[in-house]
């Protein structure tokens, strides 16, 4: 049973409140997801769950353990960090057994393990390598095989993604998804990508400038989000929101509708406008359409609808789709 | 290849041939004359080989002071570097990573160690209160009092390139400081280590003037001071001079030409994305 708990957890550094009071559980076994913008306070979070950061009010239970005041060593966690920050001086094998060794395990037991850990991530014939003589999925393949020989019940990763190419990062979604189902232990996952939140995530939390916006699974946040900034930060393309007279008009302070929930047609609608650019993506066409009244709308098609720039079109949002937000 | 820069080329050889090769060949001519044809004092072919005779005369005289001489230098230029290396390494680690109300003042005081010119008098009234005046380790802390400054300044403008993930992720491994300092941080740190053991190390065992001053004695004998000591004794016998010129030359030398080769940079390459 390994659930992280957090309790009214604060930070400040210096006289900036950064983290403003976070109540948290995650569950034993879960893929939690942390997102927000660049700047909320997610490593600072997730640092402050390892140890590495000392939270300035609150408590952090591992395992219903209480280990705000313990080391990071203890706590059983390992962590992934976004540059993978490998040892530059040792090989692979040293990198991955560098914590087992320090803990004075017998030698043959290390070796068991970091061959165990480099044969599950396809490691095993880059063992004696330098990390400079790695690419960049393999290195994150290494800093995650550092994290797995220690057996934590919790594994933390601060954007571990974020650096590698578009095609290895949804390869590497997959399999970080793989890991997770084969260990079955608790992973924290920090992303500023919605993406990764929605395809890997068994829970999302949503922060904002140290806060937690909204906790829930992928398609929860999806389905009823709380607020306009949840609503906005969930989904691609992002929702179409509206303040001012547009709102005031469906008697709401912000109202939304996502891209894929307005219906376009030729002749009738809601709202008449022209159309002012137009993205084809094969599967899908977005079209971003000007009308006068509220502005832009985006619109989310089907890859076989007909538009060109100057068009004029009418849309109509799909009734029971709409968000109002007070 | 340019005329313009042949020419520099040729140039720059010239003035580095002038400069440190010519004086060097004269040394080795003088060293292997006879008496009489050194005390002629002119850059020519040697006429007569002495070299063995001399080596051997040089080295046996004074009762083999040279060879003790050898022994002192050695033991406080490795001591004294050793002790550069690792106290030079700790603090500038320290002052970079971290931040406390005292680091100012440490930097200032560093900064003070660079800059203030060391007084003679007061420093060997202190050694004499120590009980370190005329000792070889009293040598070798006066060594390091004097390069510090400058070992601490160089460790630590290159630990602050060493990215402080790598710290965090041996924390986590469940490293103390000290490991952390002696299994990551202290590997990383060979280039600028081997510059300084390269720098130092020719310094201090080339130093003529601190030895004279806190190490007087004629068991306390360094190799830059046999010169001196010999230099009455051998002023009829500028081929013995000039042998003991070459042997004393010779040991820096060495050290350069070994570690010259592994002054490598980029050693903290693939630590971090790229
Ligand atoms: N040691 C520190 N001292 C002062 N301020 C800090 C410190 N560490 C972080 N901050 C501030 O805390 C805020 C949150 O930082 P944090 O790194 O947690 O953001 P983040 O959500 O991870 O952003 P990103 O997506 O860009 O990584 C930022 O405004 C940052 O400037
Ligand atoms: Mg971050």
């Amino acid at each position: 049973m390994t659930s992280v708990k957090l309790k009214s957890v604060k930070k400040s550094f210096g006289a900036v409140d950064i983290i403003k009071g976070i109540d948290l559980t995650i569950e034993d076994g879960e893929f939690c997801v942390f997102v927000g913008p660049s700047g909320c306070g997610k490593s600072t979070l997730l640092r402050i769950i390892s140890g590495l950061e000392e939270a300035t009010e609150g408590t952090i239970e591992i395992d219903g353990r209480d280990v705000t005041g313990e080391e990071p060593s203890k706590r059983g966690i390992a962590m992934v960090f976004q540059s993978y920050a490998l040892y530059p001086h040792l090989t692979v094998r040293e990198n991955v057994g560098f914590g087992l060794s320090l803990a004075k395990l017998p030698k043959d037991v290390i070796r068991q393990k970091v061959d165990a850990a480099a044969e599950a991530l396809q490691l095993t014939h880059l063992l004696d390598r330098k990390p400079k003589a790695l690419s960049g999925g393999q290195r994150q393949r290494v800093a995650i095989g550092r994290a797995m020989v220690r057996d934590p019940k919790v594994f933390l990763l601060d954007e571990p993604l974020s650096n590698l190419d578009a095609a290895l990062r949804a390869q590497m979604r997959i399999e970080l998804t793989d890991l997770h189902r084969k260990l079955g232990a608790t992973m924290i996952y920090v992303t500023h990508d919605q993406v990764e939140a929605m395809t890997m995530a068994d829970k999302i939390v949503v922060l904002n400038s140290g806060r937690i916006e909204q906790v829930g699974s992928p398609m929860d946040l999806y389905n009823n989000p709380v607020s306009p900034f949840v609503a906005g930060f969930i989904g691609s393309p992002k929702m179409n929101l509206y303040d001012g007279p547009v709102a005031a008009a469906q008697g709401c302070k912000t109202y939304g509708i996502r891209p894929e929930h307005v219906v376009l047609s030729a002749t009738n609608g809601t709202w008449k406008g022209s159309v002012r650019h137009v993205e084809h993506l094969g599967a899908d066409t977005v079209v971003y359409l000007v009308v006068p009244e509220m502005g832009e709308i985006v619109v989310r098609v089907s890859g076989d609808f007909k538009a060109a720039h100057g068009d004029i079109l009418w849309a109509s949002p799909v009734a029971g789709r709409e968000f109002r937000f007070n | 290849m340019t005329s313009r820069q042949r020419n520099t080329g040729i140039i720059a050889f010239l003035a580095a041939f002038i400069i440190f090769i010519l004086p060097f060949v004269f040394t080795f001519f003088m060293a292997v004359k006879s008496r009489q044809e050194a005390a002629l004092f002119l850059f020519t072919w040697p006429s007569e080989w002495h070299f063995w005779s001399n080596l051997v005369e040089v080295v046996q005289a004074r009762n083999y002071m040279l060879l003790l001489a050898y022994f002192n230098s050695t033991i406080i230029t490795v001591g004294a570097v050793a002790l550069l290396v690792i106290f030079g390494a700790m603090v500038g680690y320290v002052l970079q990573r971290r931040p406390s109300g005292w680091n100012k003042l440490i930097y200032a005081g560093v900064l003070m160690g660079l800059m203030v010119p060391p007084a003679v008098v007061p420093t060997i009234w202190v050694l004499q209160g120590l009980g370190l005046f005329k000792t070889i380790h009293g040598m070798i802390l006066i060594q390091v009092a004097y390069g510090l400054a400058f070992s601490v300044l160089l460790y630590r403008s290159f630990i602050a390139t060493i990215p402080r993930d790598l710290d965090e992720a041996a924390i986590i491994d469940g490293a103390k400081p000290w490991a952390i300092f002696f299994k990551v941080i202290l590997p990383l740190l060979k280039p600028v280590t081997v510059t300084l053991i390269l720098v130092q190390s020719i310094a201090i065992f080339n130093d003529f003037t601190n030895p004279l001053y806190y190490l007087p004695g004629r068991e306390n004998v360094t190799v830059q001071l046999t010169l001196f000591n010999f230099q009455s004794q051998f002023q009829s016998q500028f081929n013995l001079l000039f042998m003991n010129i070459l042997l004393v030359t010779i040991p820096p030398l060495i050290v350069f030409v070994i570690f010259n080769r592994q002054i490598v940079a980029g050693m903290t390459a693939g630590a971090v994305k790229g």
